[in-house]
């Protein structure tokens, strides 16, 4: 008993110093963000590598999941002699949440989980140690730039998941179905308000995209030094950025009053 | 020995202590290595000689003792301070530690970029005449994974000795290259030792060539450090000594001692 007690305190204790050392390392990349020189050139390239490197995979992923949306909310909402009705539903439900949801999901797989690599093979590497000796700072040489690209490239893929899911859906309800296409836009603007719908929507990419990239470095950086490490901080970045999403969906959304 | 501040001490440890886990590497080491001279580290696999070269770059904190760097005790210092003596600093990675994005001629340019005004046209004839000085005078377009070993090292001895430091860490240098890069290196060493007055601390399994290099040789054994020159090392016909750097080694410094028969004094620990 007084094992499983000791055991249960050194987990509590062990998470809330993992806590404090992310909290920390967060500041640090806030200040690496304000302090000179600005590295725009590599908040650049990492765009590239996070963004732009991503945008097959998020287009045609906001494509087929407009197309299943299509189908299904069509005959959902066939049953009620409303489908008439499914513009708005396809809008909303991809603006305020599918959109940020899901791109946060793919780019934490496909852009974060190379991210933490990334970092950590540099960590295994000693390329980090190398930057120290040259009196540059890892944080501001490496991690920044990463953080700031994966910040920044969500709201925008995240905005091009809803055109793509909004179009994937138009073509089975209106080009495959039969839906009048007047209507399926008219009920879409009608329905879309800019502050409640894609300002929130804006939002919550921003925060997804933030925490990602605070994620991502961090397991990097602190990762330990070897093959095994590297893959257990990739696999890390995943998981933990993912379950952050989603609970920080939910309280954004509560948050937003909706 | 030579004026100008020669055997004043540019990097000392002292009482220091270190531990992995359960693994003790250092309980009370103590050395100090001279301004302006070449040490050699020696010690077998696991004992901490890479360790060292960490600790003194600040990299590695000891649990206890101090470490000074040209006159500043580090172990306190925070990462900002940190850089200032890094400065003054230059480490060769065992492995190069070349940043693999960029190329060679920017991983030599970086700190120069990063710490200097220099213009482009400057920072450019710099790295050029850093890459012939390493014998690599080709390769500034290629990234580090298109190097072989050996050319990578000598690439990451140039990123190292690009900002002119006053001591020179080298972890395993002469290791995996051959025969004519270890003479090109060993006589680079030479160079900016007796010529710039570099400060050069070497951690090396070479017995010859450490023995041909070293002003001081700093032998590890069981966490504590021999320190001497390899002709007090020569006299002191330690059994330890002399299984530790084989029957070359031996030999060569027997030769070095009858060549300097007034050498006096013995190793300290």
């Amino acid at each position: 008993m007084t094992g499983l007690v000791r055991a249960l305190g050194r987990q509590a204790s062990s998470g809330i110093e993992g806590v404090g050392r992310i909290t920390r390392f967060g500041g640090l990349i806030v200040r690496a963000v304000v302090v000179p020189p600005t590295r725009t050139r590599f908040v650049l390239s990492a765009v590239y590598d996070s963004g732009v490197l991503s945008l097959a995979l998020v287009c045609a992923s906001g494509l087929t999941v407009g197309f299943v949306l299509g189908l299904q909310l069509y005959n959902t909402l066939s049953r009620f002699g409303a489908e008439e009705s499914l513009g708005t539903a396809v809008g909303l439900s991809l603006i305020r949440e599918l959109g940020p949801v899901l791109t946060g999901l793919l780019v934490t797989g496909r852009a974060g989980s190379a991210t933490t690599a990334e970092i950590g093979a540099m960590k295994a590497t000693e390329q980090l140690d190398g930057l120290r000796m040259m009196a540059i700072d890892p944080i501001h040489f490496v991690a920044m730039p990463r953080a700031v690209a994966l910040a920044l490239v969500m709201p925008l893929l995240s905005a091009l998941f809803v055109i793509f899911g909004v179009v994937g859906a138009y073509l089975i309800g209106v080009d495959l179905l039969g839906l009048d296409s007047g209507s399926y836009i008219a009920n879409l603007e009608e329905a879309v308000e800019f502050r409640e719908d894609v300002l929130q929507s804006l939002v919550k990419s921003l925060v997804f995209g933030m925490l990602l990239g605070l994620i991502a470095t961090w397991r990097g950086y602190a990762c330990e030094p070897h093959a095994s490490g590297v893959s257990r901080a990739t696999t890390s970045t995943v998981v933990t950025a993912s379950v952050c999403i989603l609970l920080a969906d939910y309280a954004l959304t509560a948050l937003w009053g909706v | 020995m030579t004026a100008g501040g020669a055997d004043e001490s540019h990097v000392a440890l002292s009482g220091v202590g270190l531990a992995f886990g359960r693994r003790a590497v250092f309980d009370d080491l103590s050395c100090e290595f001279p301004r302006g001279r070449i040490s050699v580290i020696m010690g077998a696999s696991g004992m901490g000689k890479s360790t060292i070269l960490r600790m003194i770059g600040g990299l590695q904190r000891p649990d206890r003792g101090t470490i000074t760097v040209a006159g500043r005790e580090i172990t306190s210092l925070g990462e900002i301070e940190l850089g200032r003596v890094r400065q003054r600093l230059g480490m060769l990675f065992q492995n190069g530690a070349l940043l693999d994005s960029m190329t060679v001629f920017e991983n030599i340019a970086l700190p120069l970029r990063e710490h200097t005004r220099q213009t482009e046209d400057d920072i450019r004839d710099l790295v050029h005449e850093r890459l012939e000085s390493v014998g690599l005078p080709d390769v500034e377009d290629l990234l580090p994974g298109e190097l072989s070993g050996g050319m990578l090292r000598r690439a990451a001895f140039a990123r190292a000795i690009v900002m002119a430091p006053e001591i020179l860490l080298c972890d395993e240098p002469f290791s995996g290259l051959d025969p004519p890069n270890v003479s090109r290196i060993e006589s680079l060493l030479m160079h900016l030792n007796r010529d710039l007055g570099l400060t050069v601390v070497v951690t090396s399994h070479h017995t010859a060539t450490s023995l041909r290099l070293a002003d001081q040789l700093v032998l590890l054994q069981e966490g504590r450090a021999v320190t001497g020159t390899p002709a007090e090392l020569a006299a002191s016909g330690e059994s330890e000594i002399s299984e530790f750097i084989g029957e070359d080694g031996a030999t060569f410094l027997a030769r070095l001692h009858q060549s300097a028969p007034g050498a006096q004094g013995g190793p300290s620990s």
